[in-house]
């Protein structure tokens, strides 16, 4: 176990590496921030320019930007902001626990409503409920996620004049995001539940409870469920990643001031160090969880580690 | 089944109790007005940023010498009079007294020469201010009551600049003591209010500085939102979260805004300008008879009209009739599509020519036009090829190397409405908005404009200069749009100002 | 990962029991019918949807003949730049996949078959990009390549070739030390004639249904990119451009972003359920 664990984590520490070094390299590819500096200014000359790129520490060569900013991740300093010199630590810390709430929101509330639709679907199997929940399954999948965030703006803060349209100031601020979110990964968690719950219900031990008399919901939820749950957890591991990813469009619409919004305006202005603070912190999280459900996945199952 | 039907009802349950705090309509706070911006600039401090977000705060935390309001007269401000010499090449400020700084410190000739080292200084080398005020040689103190501008040569809109951004008068002892990044994210000024919170990509929250020379504020409380998607700012609009979305306020919405009884739209006209100019070194625009023919081809008024909802005016040269240097004399060429058939014909263009127009694919009314513009240019046999591209990446790759299509967007909000503030970048030979141009007579023109002192004289070479870009047809012209704000019936005494600079002195909310 | 076996002659009854499902048959009648109506747009439409009235803007839905699902804010007919529209769509979904399976196929049969280092460079590969934030990526790829139909079409082969890979890998794996595949080698089969034609075959199928779920995803993606202004030529009418577009008309013109909206939810409905069925038709257990 020692050594999965040891080879593992080198592994992580690789691919954050490699991450780091790809979105370096991009983000510099994309543009100068030194005219975005100057954007709306009359008139400026290269000189003009040549002192900002000197201010923001850009004249100096590529290696050694990168290893100025490797340094500073493995101290726990992401560098300042190009606009304002905000520390992109204290921008990471205001968003990330944001992000993390809308991102463990929505997949508790996916988790809540697919066992039992998947349960449901998976008991009735074939049978109208089954088909109905499977094609209901699609039809959550069909939607580009920013349509269906407008649509909830416009029926819950509009018209209905529910909830609030955008922003993260009160409670009543997630449940739009999350519960757009959360539909979209409901559909897809819907199937999986469903498919693994029909191959544990054929099997020998759940016969045995029911012979036993056990109250169906007491072999559905109790017995049956325990023993899915570990495809079930590989699987929402492996979602965090792409959640993180699509989280900013969700956060454009709902205004919501997390991650993907740093991000994506960080893009916009180039940013780097915004850019390369938020994406490493990203990119740490999602190993982790990987590296999470692999450890979870060895302890439960020796074999894997072998492989 | 029943398992189904008790998980449903424990889902709703809880939904219903997260939603229930907001059921109540949104009570706000006697006094306090929320506007949106559509950006957070990042720093508050006025020679790091050239944004017009910037401004519709800074302008409330910061005072310059002069002052210019929605009537874009210049006023006193810090100073009270000024004069300058017969050369032009000094001015001397008389300040105004017992003037505070939100800090407590005191406003002098001190301050005023501290500001104006810094931004010539090495701090304001780092940011877009600098090159505005290069006219600059240096601020003497005369006494703590005047200072004298020596300038290095004279510069005809400098009193205009010294009314916003980096002429901002800042606090010496204040920036010295904590640094210059402090004051990026705490703000001083002698402004009518003071900054008391500022959330990074959330929120800025200011309060009336009591103590204001022109006196206190009527508001509370002012909370600045930064709401990147314009149809989430309607939205927050229309709910009553928000009283004022600030310029733009999309055409798109307007109707929106229209029909809603709490709901007005305020609109003036601004100094936003929008044109395509012309490649004129490579394609079928090389040829002047053919970017006569495609302007002639493209109906621009029924563009304003129907699709701009009339929130725009046709415009003959690029820039706004507020413009020092607008000529009524001068016409747009008109709407008409057989001319410029038949002018494309004689200069040699098949139909079924192509043309590339390259724009800001993040400007939503833009999109549309430049689409409008590609259906009346079909019309006449040239097929358009539309190239969004995002905003950095065209001003800064594109234009200035001259990478361009055949046509390209031209956005200009130049705030001190002046028209050489636009032309000498437009049309100078080497400049970095005009890659493709070099005419001996205008840069002659542009030149000799720059050291009049007499008005009357430079505005005659500056209406000359637009007669000779339209003659030459460097641009199609398209037309001046409105700054328009939707804006909740419960503000009082809100001025919409063309600028965007918001003043909020007077405002008041029921 | 389970393989395919090839299914045994004798069984037409469970065939058409299989293709008799609903979702088979809602999902090929969707599919078919949007990849018909796209096909066929040139002869419908022969003006591409482009023609223009600014007088007609907005002019609502099921009022007359002349624009049956109404106009756009330019006057432009909604239902012929809809059906036009679906050209850009299917194109960036279809292309998108088919480039992303040939790269990710080869690169997945020679991991899984040669194992060594190919694998081990593959296998770090696929982590890096499970790490990087897929859209954030996006965004950043079109700021340095511009927005256009290609570099979208690009980009998404590279972000995707990885999943190809990994699945083709694990099919391989589990082929590559079966008795046939063992014998072939001992007979002193090529590797290559091995790869194509005993390893190839009984592995495409898992490679199949991943292949339909992200045509789906793809065109969804692309009206998600467009959403964040980074989106092809707006003259070149697309579902996606056309929803992101309309979005701010949301209000006053439904139809300007309902009906591109409704297309790409019935595209997509019938290649996931397509995919679906797919799913349970190759892998029988899942079906149990």
């Amino acid at each position: 176990m020692a050594g999965f664990l040891v080879k593992r984590i080198l592994q992580a520490v690789f691919v954050v590496l490699v991450v780091t070094l790809l979105v370096a390299w991009a983000i510099r590819l994309s543009g100068d921030p030194a005219i975005m500096l100057t954007q709306g200014a009359g008139s400026f000359t290269e000189q003009d320019l040549q002192n900002i790129r000197k201010a923001l520490g850009l004249d100096q060569p590529f290696t050694v930007q990168y290893l100025q900013f490797i340094t500073g991740v493995v101290t726990g300093d992401f560098g300042k902001s190009f606009f304002g010199g905000t520390s992109v630590g204290s921008l990471i810390a205001h968003a990330l626990p944001l992000t993390l709430l809308l991102a463990l929101t929505s997949l508790a509330l996916a988790v809540a409503m697919s066992i039992p639709l998947g349960i449901h679907a998976a008991v009735n199997r074939g049978k109208a409920a089954d088909t109905g929940i499977r094609i209901l399954s699609l039809v959550g999948l069909s939607f580009p996620n920013f349509w269906l965030a407008i649509m909830m703006v416009l029926t819950f803060s509009i018209t209905l004049g529910w909830l609030p349209p955008s922003g993260a100031e009160e409670p009543a601020n997630i449940v739009m995001p999350a519960l757009t979110m959360g539909v979209i990964l409901t559909a897809t968690n819907v199937r999986l539940v469903r498919t693994s719950m029909l191959e544990t219900l054929s099997a020998q031990y759940i016969m045995v409870a029911r012979s036993k008399g056990l109250k169906e919901r007491v072999v559905l939820y109790k017995h049956a469920l325990r023993n899915c749950a570990i495809p079930l957890i590989t699987y929402i591991g492996l979602q965090f990643g792409g959640l993180i990813g699509g989280i900013v469009v969700i956060e454009r619409v709902f205004n919501w001031p997390g991650m993907g919004s740093l991000a994506f305006d960080a893009v916009a202005a180039r940013d780097y160090p915004v850019l390369q603070g938020v994406i490493t912190v990203l990119a740490l999280l999602i190993v982790a969880a990987n590296l999470l459900v692999d450890i979870v996945y060895g302890l439960v199952d020796p074999r894997i580690r072998t492989e | 089944m029943q398992n189904l039907g008790r998980n449903l009802r424990a889902m709703l349950l809880a939904a219903t109790a997260m939603a229930a705090p907001a059921l109540a309509p949104a009570a706000f706070a006697a006094g306090t007005l929320t506007v949106t911006l559509v950006q957070d600039p990042g720093s508050w401090d006025p020679i790091d940023t050239f944004l017009v977000n910037w401004a519709k705060v800074g302008n409330n935390v910061f005072d310059g010498l002069v002052q210019r309001g929605p009537d874009m007269k210049l006023a006193p401000g810090l100073a009270t009079s000024w004069e300058q010499s017969e050369d032009g090449k000094r001015i001397r400020f008389k300040l105004r007294e017992n003037v505070k700084f939100h800090n407590g410190e005191p406003f002098d000739a001190e301050a005023v020469r501290f500001t104006f080292e810094r931004l010539l200084g090495a701090e304001g080398a780092k940011g877009p201010q600098q090159s505005n005020y290069n006219a600059i040689d240096k601020v003497e103190v005369v006494d703590a009551t005047t200072v004298d501008f020596l300038l290095k040569n004279p510069d005809p809109v400098l009193i205009t600049k010294l009314a916003g951004y980096g002429g901002m008068i800042v606090p010496p002892k204040y920036i010295q003591e904590k640094g210059d990044e402090y004051f990026n994210t705490h703000p001083v000024g002698t402004g009518p209010f003071k900054v008391v919170d500022y959330q990074p990509k959330v929120s800025v929250t200011l309060e009336p500085f009591a103590e204001h020379w022109g006196g206190k504020p009527k508001l509370d409380k002012v909370v600045f939102r930064f709401i990147a998607e314009p149809s989430t700012q309607v939205a927050e609009l229309q709910a009553g979260r928000v009283d004022i979305v600030t310029d733009p306020l999309p055409i798109s919405a307007i109707p929106i805004v229209n029909s809603d009884p709490r709901l007005k739209v305020e609109s003036i006209t601004g100094p936003t300008v929008q044109a395509l100019r012309f490649n004129t070194r490579t394609g079928i625009t090389k040829d002047e008879t053919v970017r006569k023919a495609l302007i002639m081809a493209v109906d621009r008024d029924a563009i304003i009209k129907q699709m701009l909802g009339g929130q725009a005016k046709p415009i003959a040269s690029f820039q706004s009739e507020l413009s020092f240097g607008y000529d009524p004399a001068l016409k747009p060429l008109p709407f008409d599509p057989a001319k410029a058939k038949q002018l494309l014909a004689q200069a040699g263009v098949k139909p079924g020519a192509a043309v590339q127009i390259d724009f800001r694919g993040s400007d939503a009314n833009f999109r549309e036009a430049a689409q409008a513009v590609a259906g009346y240019l079909q019309a006449v046999g040239i097929k358009s090829i539309l190239k969004p591209y995002e905003t950095n990446v065209i001003l800064n790759e594109i234009i200035p190397a001259g990478k361009t299509g055949e046509m390209f967007q031209q956005g200009w909000g130049g705030w001190t409405f002046d028209y050489d503030n636009t032309a000498y970048l437009m049309y100078h030979s080497g400049e970095k908005w005009n890659p493709y141009d070099n005419i001996p007579e205008l840069n002659a023109l542009l030149e000799s404009q720059r050291s009049m002192t007499d008005r009357s004289k430079r505005e005659k070479v500056l209406q000359e200069i637009g007669r000779v870009v339209a003659d030459k047809a460097l641009e199609m012209p398209l037309y001046n749009l409105n700054a328009v704000y939707g804006v909740s019936k419960r503000v009082k005494n809100f001025v919409a100002p063309p600028d965007s600079r918001l003043r909020l002195t007077d405002v008041t909310v029921d | 990962m389970s393989t395919v076996e090839i299914e045994a002659p004798g069984t037409v009854r469970i065939w058409l029991r299989r293709l008799r499902s609903l979702e088979f048959i809602l999902g090929a009648v969707l599919t078919v019918a949007m990849i018909g109506l796209v096909l066929a747009s040139g002869l419908i439409f022969p003006d591409g949807g482009d023609a223009m009235d600014l007088t007609a803007r907005l002019t609502p839905p099921f009022q007359s003949w002349a624009h049956p699902l109404g106009t756009d804010p330019l006057g432009r007919d909604v239902l012929a730049r809809v059906v036009v529209g679906g050209k850009i769509s299917l194109t960036v979904g279809f292309l998108s996949v088919l480039g992303a399976v040939v790269v990710g196929t080869v690169m997945g049969l020679v991991a899984g078959y040669y194992r060594g280092v190919w694998d081990m460079i593959l296998m770090r590969f696929a982590d890096v990009q499970l790490a990087l934030p897929f859209i954030l990526l996006a965004i950043t790829f079109t700021a340095i390549l511009g927005a256009d139909l290609w570099n979208l079409i690009l980009f998404m082969i590279i972000a995707q070739w990885v999943q190809y890979a990994r699945v083709m890998r694990a099919s391989v794996l589990s082929l590559r030390d079966r008795e046939f595949i063992q014998s072939a080698r001992s007979f002193g089969v090529r590797d290559l004639r091995i790869l194509l034609h005993h390893i190839l075959p009984n592995a495409y199928g898992p490679v199949l249904i991943l292949m339909t779920l992200n045509v789906a995803n793809n065109i969804l993606l692309e009206s998600s990119l467009t959403f964040l202004g980074l989106g092809v030529d707006p003259m070149i009418p697309s579902w996606g451009g056309m929803l992101a577009d309309g979005r701010s008309y949301l209000q006053t013109a439904w139809w300007v972003s309902v009906f591109p909206g409704l297309a790409i939810m019935l595209t997509v409905l019938g290649l996931n359920l397509l995919g679906d069925w797919l799913r349970d038709f190759l892998d029988p257990t899942s079906k149990a």
